[in-house]
């Protein structure tokens, strides 16, 4: 029997995840997002290359606003553009550029994702190639082309469910919560209260 | 600006390898340890949940800050999205991130949850845009 990791070191290892998310990349977890960049990878191309067509024209717009502004308020005009301060001017530069992720870069996220379970089971010896889920998964389902169905199925409530929701166990539960926001508090309670509700359902039918 | 892509790449490959390994260590890609959670019968994995809620909480309220504010509001779409996603976890045992590691620990049958959510993913995005159109303040990237 796989020894699995107590509590309080499961603790520490999801919250250093959700911390080091925020060090390195500067946003905290959300895994539905990636999802969603991932699926909607034509949208995200078309909005790189937008990007990169923007920060090329911005020369040019510059200089076409500044032959604009002369012509309409004359030389004075420039002067009193020069007295604001240095540093409201730096703020709103920086606030409109936007760091960019590409889809790409999300598609890796995810599919490391899968290396570290790999990782996991490998060095714990628990890897085996298995064409159901669990036992219990399959005392609920069956055995067979059942399971299958299920899943599927339930594989497109969660894809559905947290796009509509705006977020999932990581977005909402372990990012959102952690900020105390009131939508994520609420979706984390929900999502929580449905899945423990179906799954005393589900285990009602057993007996 | 190729460095700072090569960094995301990097940053982006180290947290997802880490976060499959701790959550496959913690037994959430396990169905039986997640339906054991959801019927009370263990609580181990729930109060490690929790507490990382707490942990990361305080760890980061220093920074509240430079944490970029989170679009996360509530909208139509908040509570039955939620209960839709409860619901296909209670089956599937998977949640976005869960499915690839549950493929990684060898559940073959997990593929069916990845093509589910994939449709899923991109039906709401056609459904959405046709019908919804309200702001789903989904995790900002």
């Amino acid at each position: 029997m796989l020894e699995y990791w107590p509590w309080w070191l499961g603790a520490i290892g999801l919250a250093a995840i959700s911390v080091l998310n925020f060090l390195l990349v500067g946003r905290l977890l959300g895994v539905s997002g990636s999802w969603a960049k991932v699926v909607g990878w034509k949208d995200d191309r078309a909005r790189s290359a937008e990007l990169k067509a923007l920060t090329e024209d911005k020369g040019e717009m510059e200089d076409a606003l500044l032959a604009e502004t002369l012509a309409e308020f004359g030389e004075g005009s420039l002067e009193e553009l020069d007295d604001i301060p240095e540093g409201e001017a730096q703020l709103q530069t920086s606030s409109s550029v936007e760091q960019y992720t590409p889809w790409t870069v999300h598609l890796v996220f995810l599919l490391s994702m899968f290396v570290g379970g790999l990782l996991a089971a490998m060095l714990t010896d628990s890897f085996t190639i298995e064409f159901t889920l669990s036992p219990v998964h399959s005392k609920i389902f069956g055995d067979d082309w059942e399971v299958w169905v299920a899943l599927l199925f339930g594989g497109v409530m969660v894809g559905f469910g947290t796009q509509m929701a705006g977020g999932c166990t990581s977005g909402h539960g372990l990012s959102g919560c952690a900020r105390m926001i009131p939508a994520s508090l609420i979706a984390t309670m929900t999502f929580m209260a449905s899945a423990i509700l179906l799954s005393f359902l589900m285990e009602a039918t057993l007996v | 600006m190729k460095k700072t892509l090569l960094k995301q790449y990097l940053s982006y490959a180290f947290l997802g390898l880490t976060m499959g390994f701790v959550v496959a260590r913690i037994g959430f890609a396990d169905y039986d340890e997640l339906h054991k959670m959801f019927i009370f019968a263990d609580l181990r994995m729930l109060i490690s949940f929790a507490a990382a809620v707490v942990l990361s909480m305080i760890i980061l309220l220093p920074f509240s800050k430079k944490i970029p504010k989170q679009h996360k509001i509530f909208q139509p779409g908040t509570i039955p999205g939620s209960m839709l996603f409860g619901f296909g976890w209670a089956v599937s045992g998977a949640c976005p991130s869960l499915v690839f590691v549950q493929l990684g620990s060898g559940k073959l049958a997990a593929i069916l949850t990845l093509i589910g959510i994939y449709i899923g993913v991109l039906l709401h995005k056609k459904i959405h845009a046709r019908y919804f159109r309200w702001d789903t303040g989904s995790c900002g990237v």
